[in-house]
């Protein structure tokens, strides 16, 4: 006859799991609001080569305000060799395709326009002082990026900005 | 009638949906930093005749289309190296001017000088708003006002009695051909702003002893407060110019 006899009518208690989507919300607003979203998946595959003593482009300002072109290899290789080069340059994940099946740096030009045609009114900086972001595949030729810079330049569109991996920032 | 109990909702299934918002924000986010080189195309115009750049004031590097670098006429096995030689072309004139090496020449500015030029630029402003000279003109003088402007804070700042400049033509000028891979273009641009680095902060650390990469990000954080830092910027800036000339490969 033991003092302490086990109730077995008595059922363990649940775990109240009531509070759990609380925090998974918490842990969801926590990721949206740390995060930058992709604005494009580029069509062209780019692996940037390394670099030190890069400046960070968007350390303290939105994404928008920086325009990003994308110099790779297409991903559909099927395509590739529709291109000089086997290289294509993606504006807004269209990958600009030519009659002649060479790939077109000439739409650079239009796409920055109608680009900062549709900035919105906060973002004063003139045409010429808004960031032309290149990310290019580190085998890309050389060329194509002063074709690009050339297109930029005769819209007077003048700040270019050549993406390099940093790996020395923290 | 019985009265029925009010059923409350489940709510289990709560934290199911939440995990899936949750799952498909951590997919589609990127946490990656975009790091760049920040560099400014010139402006389209046509020359005539240009100014002719004396040999010393080039510090040419080259890239062929077999990705073979050639530092001033000399080939270049170590790509690593070329931010030293950056350096040595920004240091051997420096503290005294030898015309016997093939360096740029430092020249120097005091304070009267900078006065007399600043002088000058109000006059010509003057002079050329009297005679409705073009837009450009007036722009072009008052571009030079700001810098001379500029010039005289970093001295007032820098104390002593003159600045020590190195010639305005001096610059790095990198050459690549059409077929040079963009990670060669990249690495030459790295060599040059880290030997950019090295020149502004070692100044900084001996004038006062703060870190480059500290100003830096303090003036980026707090861009209308950090007067203070943006004015000891200004005159690194004025000391070690940022001068990259990239010039367009032939077809």
């Amino acid at each position: 006859m033991s003092k302490f006899k086990k109730d077995s009518s008595r059922e363990m208690p649940g775990v109240n799991t009531s509070s759990l989507p609380d925090i998974v919300f918490m842990l969801l607003f926590f990721f949206m609001v740390a995060t930058t979203s992709k604005e494009v998946d580029p069509t062209v595959n780019v692996d940037s080569p390394e670099g030190s003593r890069a400046t960070e482009l968007t350390p303290y300002k939105q994404r928008s305000e920086v325009d990003f072109l994308y110099l790779g290899k297409p991903r559909n290789p099927a395509r590739a060799a529709e291109f000089k080069m086997g290289f294509a340059l993606s504006l807004d994940n269209v990958v600009q395709p030519t009659a002649d099946g060479l790939y077109n740096t000439n739409a650079v030009g239009q796409w920055k326009k109608d680009k900062f045609d549709q900035k919105p009114a906060r973002m004063t900086a003139p045409l010429e002082a808004v960031i032309t972001c290149v990310k290019a595949d580190k085998s890309a030729p050389s060329g194509l990026i002063f074709d690009i810079r050339k297109e930029l330049q005769e819209i007077n569109a003048l700040t270019i900005a050549y993406a390099v991996r940093d790996n020395g920032l923290i | 009638m019985a009265k029925r109990e009010l059923q409350e909702i489940n709510a289990g299934s709560m934290a199911d949906i939440a995990f899936l918002l949750l799952i498909f924000f951590l997919v589609t986010t990127t946490m990656d930093k975009d790091t760049a080189f920040i560099r400014s195309i010139p402006k389209k115009v046509i020359v005539k005749d240009p100014v002719p750049v004396e040999e010393r004031n080039i510090l040419s590097i080259k890239a062929n289309n077999q990705n073979q670098l050639m530092v001033r006429g000399e080939i270049f096995s170590d790509p690593n190296k070329i931010s030293e030689f950056i350096l040595k072309f920004y240091r051997t004139n420096e503290k005294d001017n030898d015309p016997t090496n093939n360096f740029p020449m430092y020249s120097t500015a005091t304070m009267s000088m900078i006065d007399a030029q600043l002088d000058k630029f109000d006059q010509q402003i003057e002079d050329a708003e009297k005679i409705g000279a073009s837009k450009e003109m007036i722009e072009f003088f008052e571009s030079s006002l700001k810098e001379w402007e500029k010039k005289k804070a970093s001295l007032r700042l820098l104390g002593g009695e003159e600045l020590r400049e190195i010639n305005g033509q001096a610059h790095v000028r990198i050459e690549v051909q059409q077929a040079t891979e963009y990670s060669i273009f990249a690495k030459i641009q790295t060599e040059a702003e880290e030997a950019l680095y090295e020149l502004r902060n070692d100044r900084s650390m001996q004038l006062w002893g703060i870190p480059y990469s500290v100003l830096k990000r303090k003036v980026a954080q707090e861009k209308d407060k950090a007067f203070d830092e943006k004015a000891k910027l200004d005159l690194l800036e004025i000391l070690y110019p940022t001068k990259i000339v990239e010039v367009t490969p032939k077809k």
